[in-house]
């Protein structure tokens, strides 16, 4: 845009005109090999040649970078006008993929189904890992103190991006699933493949805690929430026992959150495994008065509703779960042995590996007789780490320094 | 605390946030101005704190929660951008802007039960939120300033200025947010970055706000056009992340409830 109108493109120094046409070629190329060789595999790229790739990365960033004193191509690659076209290129790139449902193959001419193995994608991508690279390299060379907020965010972001793209390929993930009292060490992967693990886990446990469930009113004939259309819900809450509930003034008498039914049709406490939530109600309407016991029931326990009309019932929705919680025992090959109560947002280290509570019978809720865990192992964690910790270094001197630096018609050199 | 209660708190707040954009303009009343503006901030907030309290969880999982964080953090950037950069239209819209997620609040809720899903009880959910919806808050007085410097013909210095520092530190919250929630998808989910919808569009609007940051470095009047046309592109991005991508088709299998 810069001095377009004096000057002939392709002539030196490159602005944004030469980059945005290199940006598009970029992309016209990466279509065309979409459209003959198909999507890029990113399995190509497992160790060790992700090792050999992101080191001759690396080295073309430092020569790049190196050069830009004598080069303009060099300091034209890692300069303004072409990062803005490719941040450009790829802001393109992500609308349409946010846009487009992804899918793991194919079915589209462009690859625009799978965005992120789509050629395209990958060639923008790794320009700008180069151009990124070649940029730190070159202000590296004029090091300056103050300019901390650059470094973090610029050096942060490239090795984030360098080794989640090329580390991608090392990851595995597995699934785990391990019955109560039994010690299993079989996995399967994506592809529902059995592999065995250098890990084993029994579960000594697996227990559950639920919300307090709702109260709503549901028509007999179809099974169908009232009124229609618009379900409407009351939330049972020990701080408000009274509320409104489809025409009806309900209160709740007692709520028992681990009950179990008795002989004669009431419930009580009882901490045990089939125990289901059960409350005692009032339901009032135009002088009608229902009073009686609700429960949702579960595997070991029938459901009880309370009768309003011949055509309504008043019934417990199904509780959403509070956590779920594994008591596990780890054995590895490295003769390690840990105890462990694993859940979601609390995996387990060991060794390489990550277990994470992955998820349970959902049917039998609480009474499920297995627990699923997924195993996974990242090589490449502890880099991107860095990157992911050093742009927040980044962000922080954002926020603390604000737009600082002024407007420059050339680079820092 | 309870939402019913809400309406009592809304409304004066929305009252004195009004009539504090309104009196601004006048010199002598400048001191009324931001006593009005500084007490709404407080009602509201006295308000979220007591329904935290209430619901015995962030009020952060739903869109009406969201949106209820918003309306604070508007007002509370708006007034202290006012106060840095003495515009006074920042005060009036980012009033106007506060009042009307207020209002949308008012009549569609879409506040729900004190049941927290398991893989949102972390320690990363609260950061990871407030930083967003900051950004934003802080994006959204940036478009505002944008929208009245391509009105204005002759470009202001000084509201360019603003501009380029509301972006700088809504940046700085927003790649803290989107980096907390790195991390804390790695915690729950086994992998930092898994291209969900929500976080794709996420990337988009990093994207889109990044862009503008490097159009920046290079100053003419053509590029001052095209930078201000793109924080309202920008912004409209983050509308589509924030609010439109659970209208997606793209989006039907995503982790992210609002």
């Amino acid at each position: 845009m810069t001095e377009s109108r004096n000057r002939k493109i392709w002539s030196t120094p490159w602005r944004y005109a030469e980059s945005i046409a290199v940006v598009v070629a970029l992309l016209v190329i990466g279509y065309l090999l979409q459209i003959v060789v198909g999507e890029f595999n990113f399995f190509l790229l497992a160790k060790p040649a992700n090792y050999v790739i992101a080191c001759v990365i690396t080295f073309i960033c430092i020569a790049i970078g190196l050069r830009c004193t004598k080069s303009s191509f060099a300091r034209w690659l890692s300069g303004v006008e072409m990062s803005v076209s490719l941040i450009v290129a790829l802001l393109l790139l992500t609308i349409i993929m946010g846009f487009t449902p992804q899918t793991t193959h194919s079915h589209s001419l462009l690859g625009f189904d799978v965005m992120t193995s789509s050629w395209a994608f990958v060639i923008i991508y790794t320009i700008t890992l180069i151009s990124l690279g070649a940029l730190v390299v070159r202000r590296l060379r004029v090091f300056r103190i103050k300019d901390y907020g650059f470094y973090l965010n610029h050096f942060g972001l490239w090795l984030f991006l360098l080794c989640s793209g090329v580390g991608y390929a090392d990851m595995e993930r597995y699934i785990m699933h391990v019955r109560e009292g039994e010690t299993e060490w079989r996995v399967y992967d994506d592809d529902e493949n059995i592999k065995e693990l250098p890990i084993a886990i029994t579960l000594l446990d697996f227990d559950m805690d639920y919300y307090p469930p709702k109260l709503a009113v549901i028509d007999l004939e179809n099974g169908e929430v009232l009124p229609n259309g618009k379900g409407d819900y009351f939330q049972i809450d020990n701080d408000i026992p009274k509320g409104n509930l489809n025409g009806w003034e309900i209160e709740i008498n007692q709520y028992i959150h681990n009950a179990v039914r008795n002989s004669d049709s009431t419930y009580q406490e009882v901490h045990m495994p089939g125990a289901t939530p059960a409350a005692k109600v009032t339901a009032i309407k135009d002088g009608i008065i229902r009073t009686g016991w609700i429960c949702g029931g579960n595997q070991a326990q029938l459901f009880m509703t309370l009768s309003l009309d011949d055509k309504t019932s008043m019934v417990m929705t199904v509780c959403e779960p509070r956590k779920f919680i594994s008591q596990v025992e780890v054995y590895t090959k490295s003769e390690k042995n840990i105890s462990a109560a694993i859940e979601v947002n609390k995996p387990l280290r060991v060794d390489n590996w990550v277990i994470y509570q992955y998820g349970y019978d959902n049917n039998a809720g609480r009474l499920s007789s297995y627990s699923s865990f997924e195993l996974v192992y990242d090589p490449w964690i502890i880099p991107v780490y860095i990157g992911i910790l050093m742009m927040m270094a980044g962000s922080l001197s954002m926020i603390w320094e604000g737009k600082r630096r002024k407007e420059s018609e050339n680079d820092v050199e | 605390m309870m939402w019913s209660n809400f309406i009592w708190f809304a409304l004066p707040a929305i009252l004195l946030w009004l009539s504090s954009g309104a009196l601004v303009y006048s010199k002598k009343n400048e001191r009324l101005s931001n006593l009005l503006m500084l007490a709404g901030i407080a009602i509201f907030a006295f308000f979220i704190a007591g329904f935290w309290i209430h619901i015995e969880r962030p009020p952060m999982r739903t869109m009406g929660e969201t949106r209820l964080w918003y309306s604070m953090f508007l007002s509370i950037v708006g007034f202290v951008a006012y106060r840095r950069w003495k515009y006074p239209w920042l005060l009036s819209f980012t009033a106007v802007v506060a009042t009307v997620f207020v209002v949308v609040n008012l009549v569609k809720p879409e506040i729900h039960s004190k049941s927290l899903m398991p893989a949102l009880q972390s320690p990363w959910f609260v950061p990871h939120v407030t930083a967003y919806i900051l950004s934003y808050a802080m994006f959204g007085s940036a478009t505002i300033g944008a929208i009245i410097q391509l009105w204005k013909k002759d470009q202001n210095k000084g509201v360019f200025n603003f501009i380029d520092n509301m972006i700088y530190v809504g940046y700085g919250f927003l790649m803290l947010g989107l980096l907390m929630g790195a991390i804390w998808a790695k915690e729950a989910w086994g992998h930092y970055w898994s291209w969900d919808p929500k976080e794709t569009w996420a990337f988009v609007t990093c994207a889109a706000y990044l862009g503008y940051i490097h159009i920046r470095l290079r100053r003419n009047k053509k590029s001052n056009t095209v930078a201000l046309w793109f924080v309202i592109l920008a912004f409209i991005l983050l509308m589509i992340t924030w609010i439109g991508v659970n209208y997606l088709p793209s989006a039907q299998s995503s982790v992210h409830v609002y």
